[in-house]
């Protein structure tokens, strides 16, 4: 039988100090932006960039390294002793050098796009934080400490995005998006709870290890194993099982955007684009999806399920979302969320390689394109003035930037193209993964199971539209803004920005073609790293697990793969080129939307608005919880408070009444008792004049009452 | 150094002397006494956590168990034919009581701190405060029941006068509801003590009297003569000692509240009325839905400083008075009511972070999410597990610090405007940074977050209260799941509010504050500093407090169960 106590107890690895430096150089580069005002863009760069090129070191040296394991004791709770367990494998140095690296550009690029801004210090502070945070989530392999850290992202989060919290948007936004965070936290703290009693640890390598050896039966879930030397029988419903794995996921909805939590990502745009670009696309939203590769042996079939059709269902209503927005933000934000969908739904499907493959090309052609579009906000800002104000993030405005941000202008369209995924860039290599397996996993569902198909596939088709409508509107045509404003010679003085803001979009360009991570292949199959994250396989008792898809035959992937990629490839081409014949310069819709308000149609108003969730949140949930409390308040104050001071004054009305029967009854008939009665009234009605000593002599007097009733 | 306990009882107490002695023309002093005092109480506190040996474990209901003992008896009274009333003076820790006299000194000394600038009545104000001071520390340490109830009534007369005469407008309503309140409990305490005074007898002094050597002969034999009625009943010596009260063993056969013949009161087991009994008493002092008006307003009228003592020590009495005497003693009846008592716990977590959401002054506000997280505490105790009670103690040393601190904010902004509705202020971030992070600080702890003391807490009661259906069945797994709902609408309230006053364009009300709204003061980082420090550490270093009190935990649970069969 295994004892707990060996698999957890403390382990140590020549690699240790190098995670520990990994994991507190941001909090060093917090505090040096706090004391040292002038210089915290620099020198908070400069430290990123050493734990760059730090987790780029760390990965080529140990990439071929066995998964090991660091621990430590946390703390103990009754029996239990918590660890925290630090594991060191490919996924975690992937993880950490696409959130080192992307947090330099990141920081690199703010040193220019925050350059005029009056809190700069705080906001290369903030940046520590979330830097520290999200490699806590990469670092730890204990589910504990991965929360801790998991709740920490949200805080950094709360704070980048209401970075500019004199406007009111910015601080609304800051708080719905901790606060949806948390609805979804609550699963995951339901998860841990689940987890706890039945393994008492949260350290993920020994609840593997015990969940190995769980079995289920009639029913029930039962785990045998030994703590100290004492033999433990876990058993729980196995329907816990199950909702162990949804729970957790409800973390991963929250954090990833996912169905239906998604509400808070469009709005987390308020922040600061370059924080966009880290936090809300490339690094903290993909902490679900890292959550879930390292749960994933953990997941039973029915979660798993949940967790398919969840990542489906987002990914397509993100899709629609995207189609009609003017914001240049808002477009990227819901195809960040389509895509986190296509990454969610990959590992409920079973898609591991290809999930986590997605979440890295993802995370740098996403990145680029976000920073990208800071470089169009950030030039286009430079032109406001007093008397010219306008939206520097509403593509309304743009038009024609093509010929102006030249620079920009490609990077932008080789991650968009990326995004869209054609042949040859590193979005289409993940997603044609994932599409791949995706239908290996449907036709082996069957039934229901081919909608998670169709709704990805839409998907495809509808991102090339936003994405070519959106480098339309902002590329080609005229540029808009001078005729808006009035002021002709606007847009002599738009020009491409600095080095510090072109270098970090150019290497994200770079690295959003295929090459990067394939060499010359064409497919996932021939990526060093599709090969180093190999999806591993279930461990969940026999009966509750899900077919897993390594055990399909390689010649079923190998027959749908080329269908699947045609497919794929034709709905990505139909999509832009509706996008070209609708959106082209002067071409009538073009015209029309950019002079409309809000888009018309019931089709054009659900995609502007996704679906009315928001509305819906607000009018229903948020009001029945406003109300409700209003009805506790009044409920406190009138009826429970209202029955403690109805009390004292049912004794000052029976105090008088007594007084009354006292004067006009009893009195001159038994003088003594009357008496008697006067005495009592008098004494009862000054409960409330606030005599103390009268209290303690009445609360005897009670006592001894009682006493001589319980006694005889 | 033998007396440590008696030491930090009384040191307040001669303090308070010195105050009144003291003549008027000296009255700045009489802070630095109270200082002083204070001080010292705080730096003995820390001796005895230091003396403390953690380490050691034994049964709860055993005296060898206590650390730090003193014990002389006080006084006896002959009541003729009932008996002899004796009354001991009888002090000592264990892991029970140890965090909560850390805390007391703590906060009582972080109060003075707060109470500096007061100019109202020093002298009164002062001598108050450390009778105050005493009573509460003495209410943490006293063994004896008798004892422990004269502190904790003791408490109720300087508190009163407090809230009376330097609270805020309606300060005489306020105090009267708190006293009334606090003594329609103490009465129901001191119900189930006397009940308790002819139930329990000393098994040492009941040798002795039948002329055993006690030396040799163990307590266990007295017990088993007592039993086999070999002593008779009218020899027995009985006992205030709140550690005899603990064993079921020591119960006069026959008695009210006797273990294995149940005698009934209302048609219900004595033993269960007599838990509900105190379960009820200490649940106002808490404060347990749905006893808990009398502390909105309490917490409104009372100046700062006792606000600040008010939610950071008052309100834990009541959950030691549970831990110590209602489980300790009844834990069958423990276990009878565990499924209200967990309900109860469930409800003030929602109800009040519900009503917290509705308020509209900054106090209130803070009031109710102090009853919203004492609502863990019955939820942890209810549990009946090891990780559930443990996170309860722990849930209220973190919550003396966090409120402590979250009161002496609101007083931070009280003090400059006299206003506490949160409508009234807008971007005071933009004006009072520093004090912004302060209260970020605050309101993140309260909410929960991760790194402060308050998660660990939570936690450990959410996890306790889980698995409390399937180890004991305690309380039912769905109890906690709907409890977590708490933590989104402590997000939602405390955010809701910093997003009103803190974030946006600077504004208040009234321009005649304007010149008062300037960034923290020295007085004030040093009331605020030491308490973040201190909930950082016991949120990133849970095992400096839970390794001293893991075996009084480890008792107290292992008490607790051996009574019931799961």
């Amino acid at each position: 039988m295994i004892e707990l106590g060996d698999i957890i107890s403390p382990q140590t690895h020549s690699l240790q100090v190098w995670l520990v430096v990994l994991l507190l150089a941001p909090i060093g580069s917090f505090l040096c932006s706090c004391l040292l005002k002038k210089s915290a863009p620099i020198i908070s760069s400069g430290v990123i960039g050493l734990t760059t090129v730090l987790s780029i070191y760390l990965a080529i040296n140990n990439w071929q390294i066995e998964p090991t394991i660091i621990k430590g004791n946390w703390f103990r709770i009754g029996n239990s002793q918590l660890t925290y367990a630090m594991m060191i494998d490919q996924l975690m140095l992937v993880m950490a050098v696409v959130v080192n690296f992307i947090s330099f550009l990141v920081h690199f690029f703010s040193i220019e796009y925050m350059k005029k801004d009056k809190r700069k210090p705080r906001y290369f502070a903030f940046l520590g934080i979330f830097t520290f945070s999200m490699m806590g989530i990469v670092l730890f392999h204990d589910l504990l400490l991965m929360f801790v850290f998991w709740e920490l992202v949200g805080l950094s989060s709360y704070l980048l995005i209401g970075f500019w919290f004199e406007k009111k948007s910015a601080s609304r936004a800051a708080n719905k998006a901790f606060i949806v965070n948390r609805i979804g936290d609550l699963g995951f703290i339901t998860g841990l709870m689940i987890l706890f009693t039945q393994f008492q640890t949260f350290d993920l390598e020994a609840v593997k290890t015990l969940m190995v050896v769980s079995e289920i039966e009639d029913g029930n879930w039962i785990s045998q194993f030994m703590i100290q030397g004492q033999e433990v029988v876990s058993s729980l419903d196995g329907r816990w099982l199950s909702a162990a794995g949804i729970a957790l996921f409800c973390g991963a909805v929250g954090k990833s955007a996912q169905f239906p939590l998604q509400i808070w990502l469009p709005d987390a745009m308020e922040g600061p684009t370059p924080v966009s670009a880290l936090i809300h696309a490339a690094t903290m939203v993909a902490a679900g999806v890292y959550l879930l590769a390292r749960i994933f042996v953990l997941l039973d079939a029915q979660a798993l399920e949940v967790v398919a059709v969840v990542g489906a269902i987002t990914a397509f209503m993100a899709a629609i979302a995207a189609l009609s927005q003017f914001d240049i933000k808002k477009v990227l934000a819901y195809s960040t969320i389509s895509q986190l969908g296509y990454m969610v739904m990959a590992m409920g499907i079973g898609a591991y390689t290809a999930g986590l493959f997605h979440l890295v090309t993802h995370a740098f052609f996403k990145a680029g394109l976000f920073l990208s579009a800071g470089i169009i906000i950030h030039q286009l800002h430079k032109l406001e003035t007093d008397d010219i104000k306008f939206d520097a993030q509403d593509m309304r405005v743009m038009g024609g930037l093509r010929k102006k941000l030249p620079i920009t202008f490609f990077a932008f369209l080789i991650c968009s193209l990326a995004l869209v995924g054609l042949p040859g860039f590193s979005g289409f290599i993940s997603k044609d993964a994932i599409l791949l397996d995706l239908a290996v996993w449907s036709d082996i569902k069957g039934g229901g199971f081919y909608i998670p198909e169709v709704l990805a596939f839409a998907t495809v088709l509808f991102t090339g539209f936003y994405t070519f409508r959106m480098i339309l509107l902002v590329f080609f045509g005229e540029f808009r803004l001078p005729g808006i404003t009035g002021a002709k010679n606007l847009g002599d003085r738009l020009k491409d920005g600095n080095l510090n803001l072109l270098l970090p979009a150019i290497i994200l360009a770079v690295l959003s073609f295929g090459f990067a991570f394939t060499g010359l292949g064409f497919s996932a199959e021939s990526s060093w790293l599709a090969h180093a994250l190999e999806t591993p396989v279930y461990i969940v008792p026999i009966s509750y697990a899900a077919q897993s898809l390594v055990d399909i035959s390689e010649q079923t992937f190998k027959d749908l793969h080329g269908l699947v990629t045609v497919v794929a490839t034709g709905l990505a081409l139909v999509g832009i080129v509706i996008a070209l014949i609708s959106y082209r310069p002067n071409a009538k819709l073009e015209q029309s939307f950019i002079e409309r308000r809000e888009p018309v149609g019931m089709f054009g108003q659900v995609s502007f608005y996704h679906w009315y969730l928001d509305a819906f949140y607000r009018k229903f949930i948020l009001k029945f919880f406003m109300l409700f409390s209003q009805a506790s308040s009044w409920f406190d104050r009138k009826v429970i408070d209202g029955i403690v001071n109805l009390i004292p004054k049912i004794t000052v009305i029976s105090a008088h009444l007594t007084k009354w029967f006292d004067r006009y009854l009893v009195d001159g008939i038994v003088n003594l008792s009357a008496n008697l009665a006067g005495r009592v009234g008098q004494a009862t009605r000054s409960i409330q004049g606030g005599n103390v000593q009268l209290y303690i002599a009445l609360s005897f007097v009670f006592v001894i009452l009682l006493m001589l009733y319980l006694v005889f | 150094m033998g007396n440590l306990l008696s030491y930090i009882i009384f040191i307040p107490l001669i303090a308070a002397a010195i105050v009144l002695v003291l003549p008027k023309k000296l009255e700045h002093s009489y802070k630095w006494v109270t200082l002083g005092a204070s001080g010292l109480t705080l730096t003995l506190a820390i001796l005895t956590i230091l003396k403390f040996d953690a380490t050691k474990t034994g049964a709860i209901s055993s005296e060898s168990t206590l650390q730090l003992v003193e014990k002389t008896e006080w006084f006896r009274i002959s009541l003729g034919s009932i008996g002899s009333f004796s009354v001991d003076y009888f002090l000592g820790v264990d892991g029970i009581n140890l965090s909560m006299l850390l805390l007391a000194a703590i906060v009582l000394f972080i109060g003075v701190i707060a109470s500096w600038n007061l100019k109202k009545k020093r002298k009164g104000y002062f001598s108050l405060y450390l009778l105050l001071s005493s009573s509460v520390l003495g209410c943490f340490v006293a063994l004896d029941f008798f004892l422990f109830y004269l502190f904790f009534e003791f408490m109720l007369l300087p508190m009163y006068f407090l809230i009376g005469i330097w609270g805020g407008p309606r300060r005489e309503y306020a105090a009267i509801k708190f006293f009334l309140y606090t003594l329609l409990g103490s009465i129901l305490i001191l119900i189930v003590m006397i009940g308790l005074y002819n139930s329990v007898y000393d098994p040492v002094r009941t040798g002795e009297m039948a002329g055993y050597n006690m030396s040799s002969t163990s307590i266990e034999q007295i017990q088993a003569l007592v039993k086999s009625g070999q002593i008779e009943t009218e020899r027995l010596v009985k006992s205030f000692n709140m550690i005899y009260m603990a064993d079921a063993m020591n119960y006069i056969p026959g008695s009210v509240l006797d273990n294995d013949v149940i005698k009934t009161v209302f048609g219900q087991p004595a033993r269960w009325m007599a838990f509900l009994a105190l379960l009820i008493g200490f649940a106002i002092k808490l404060p347990a839905v749905p006893f808990h008006t009398w502390l909105p307003d309490a917490h409104v009228e009372a100046p700062t400083p006792i606000s600040v003592v008010l939610a950071g020590i008052l309100l834990k009495i009541g959950g030691y008075g549970l831990i110590r005497t209602a489980f300790i003693m009844f834990p069958d009846g423990a276990y009878h009511y565990s499924w209200m008592i967990g309900f109860f716990g469930m409800l003030a977590i929602i109800y009040g972070a519900l009503n917290a959401l509705a308020q509209k002054d900054l106090k209130k506000l803070i009031a109710y999410s102090s009853v919203s997280h004492m609502g863990f505490v019955l939820l942890g105790l209810a549990a009946f597990t090891v990780e559930g009670v443990t996170g309860a103690v722990y849930q209220m040393f973190s919550h003396g610090l966090i409120s402590s601190m979250l009161f002496l904010i609101a007083g931070v902004i009280y003090d400059r405007t006299h206003d506490r509705l949160i409508e009234n202020y807008g971007g005071l971030s933009i004006q009072m940074p520093k004090f912004a992070v302060f209260v970020g600080i605050a309101f993140f702890a309260s909410l929960g977050l991760p790194g402060f003391s308050g998660f660990i807490a939570e936690l450990m009661v959410f996890l306790g209260a889980f698995k409390s259906s399937h180890v004991i069945g305690a309380i039912p797994s769905w109890m906690p799941i709907v409890a977590t709902l708490g933590l989104v609408l402590g997000a939602g309230y405390y955010l809701w509010t910093f997003q009103r006053m803190f974030l946006g364009q600077f504004w208040v009300k009234s321009k005649e504050w304007l010149p008062e709204m300037e960034d923290l003061n020295t007085r004030e980082y040093l009331m605020l500093v030491p308490l973040v420090i201190l909930i950082i550490i016991f949120g990133i270093f849970p095992s400096l407090l839970l390794n001293l009190i893991e075996n009084g935990m480890g008792g107290f649970i292992e008490h607790i169960t051996a009574s019931i069969n799961p």
